[in-house]
């Protein structure tokens, strides 16, 4: 049976009120505005949220990009890729700098982003203040009166039990000196990013029916205490088993038989577009001397 | 009318998210706004600005000498309903309102609460004109350093609208339209100042 779905999937009704919020989110960088979270042909908690918000920005001209954790061709951005492609007719990409709109699950793109490109994060819990308060109604009131001490307290004490800021990815930040905000289980490498970025960056929990947005050259501190300092993850004297990258996110692979530790590029696009470079400069080179010997 | 109601508004609501996203970005919807060819006695980007934002779930408040006209036409484009300008998600204030209705469109403007800021309104104005020269020195988020505009209107609103938004989060956004197709917004998280001359 051949089902004639919608431009991009929605109804025109739906699109609208999810465009709404958006237009709030922007305007309350980092507030989380409520929104009427549709049922999608994906489960809740993958990437639901990011989903609705890019059917309800993308239009014909649009060149899609999606990743998961760093990669284009996994399951979850293939599978997301696939449904806005069939639905819109849009150009799908691997490359970051060619696409209009990006929807990334946990990893901001290592290549700076420009001011004509949006970012769509998926968020599985937008509230950063859910560690200590399971209650929406008192969260809600804490972030009201800018009353943010169980955010503080919490990094305090891991800085007591571990010694350190032990938050990994979801490392809350402040946005724009009012609102505490969960950028999203990004890692805290990609945190900076966030703060000043050229190109909109826009939140979307679909389970928990919250779209939050931090506009471009907007204020993004992460959380941290003057005598512990907010610090990155580093990988001092690794660098990409394949294309040789150094100042990027890295993943680590632990070689199962020989108990070797390798670091691969997280953002598969960059690693290839590195690689293809590399190749491209060899074969110009050896060309070159190709000619030369001749 | 020949606006195509899947793509033109999704166009027309990309150019919104810009200027939104950029405060003092001109956003240009003549392409848009052009196919509404409307003779409603208000301009066709605010019609198309009405029909990207409004359906039944929102509320909307007409300032103009042709209220009742223009009501009816909102309605029956977008089956939005009216409201008090107190209660209202959307107000419009349109080109032939007097100096008095810009002020209390502004005044009565709900901004929400500290709980709930985004129960705030959204003002959409008619201008005589749009430009980017440094009338107004705008900065704040979306905004690299400054930003410069002009809006030219019948009532003042830049001292109200400061007033309005003094509690933030809580607070009005605005966007202006002219007669030349364009748009521009100014969420309430941007800092106008006026420049003095001399």
């Amino acid at each position: 049976m051949n089902i004639a779905y919608n431009f991009a999937f929605f109804d025109e009704g739906s699109k609208r009120e999810i465009r709404r919020a958006t237009l709030k989110a922007i305007a309350i960088p980092g507030y989380q505005v409520p929104f009427a979270s549709r049922e999608m042909p994906i489960a809740r908690g993958w990437g639901t949220g990011g989903l609705q918000l890019t059917l309800s920005l993308i239009g014909k001209n649009d060149i899609l990009k999606v990743i998961d954790q760093g990669a284009d061709e996994s399951v979850n951005a293939v599978n997301i890729k696939k449904l806005v492609a069939k639905t819109t007719g849009v150009k799908t990409v691997d490359d970051t700098a060619e696409a209009t709109l990006i929807q990334s699950r946990h990893r901001i793109p290592e290549i700076p982003l420009h001011e004509h490109q949006i970012l769509v994060l998926q968020v599985p819990l937008p509230e950063p203040l859910r560690y200590f308060e399971p209650s929406e109604f008192i969260t809600k009131h804490l972030h009201a009166e800018k009353e943010y001490s169980g955010s503080w307290l919490m990094l305090f004490e891991q800085i007591m039990k571990y010694g350190n800021m032990s938050t990994d990815a979801d490392h809350p930040v402040m946005v724009h000196d009012r609102y505490v905000m969960a950028p999203s289980p990004i890692p805290r490498f990609d945190n900076p990013k966030m703060d000043h970025s050229d190109a909109l960056i826009l939140l979307g929990a679909g389970r928990e029916k919250k779209v939050y947005a931090v506009p471009p050259y907007t204020k993004v501190v992460s959380l941290a205490f003057d005598d512990y300092s907010f610090e990155v993850e580093r990988f001092e004297g690794a660098c990409c088993r394949l294309c040789g990258a150094e100042d990027v996110f890295l993943d680590e692979l632990i070689q199962e038989e020989t108990g070797e530790t390798l670091h691969q590029c997280n953002d598969t696009s960059y690693c290839i577009s590195r690689l293809n470079e590399g190749s491209a400069s060899t074969t110009r080179t050896a060309a070159k001397i190709g000619g030369v010997a001749e | 009318m020949k606006l195509d109601l899947v793509h033109d508004i999704q166009l027309a609501y990309r150019k919104l998210i810009d200027s939104m996203s950029r405060p003092g970005t001109i956003s240009r919807f003549g392409e848009q706004a052009g196919a509404i060819e409307s003779r409603a006695g208000c301009l066709d980007t605010t019609i198309l600005l009405a029909m990207v934002l409004l359906d039944t779930e929102v509320t909307f408040k007409i300032y103009s000498e042709r209220e009742e006209e223009i009501t009816r036409l909102f309605n029956q484009l977008t089956y939005s309903k009216e409201a008090e300008a107190a209660y209202a998600d959307y107000i419009f204030v349109l080109s032939d309102a007097d100096t008095g209705q810009m002020e209390r469109a502004v005044r009565s403007a709900k901004t929400g609460d500290l709980v709930n800021p985004h129960l705030s309104a959204t003002l959409i104005v008619e201008a005589e004109l749009i430009a980017n020269d440094m009338h107004l020195v705008l900065t704040g988020p979306g905004i690299k350093e400054t930003a410069g505009l002009r809006v030219l209107t019948d009532g003042s609103w830049i001292e109200l609208r400061a007033d309005k938004n003094s509690e933030y989060p809580m607070g009005i956004d605005m966007i202006f339209v002219d007669r030349k197709h364009q748009a521009v917004c100014i969420p309430r998280t941007t800092q106008i100042r006026e420049r003095v001359n001399g």
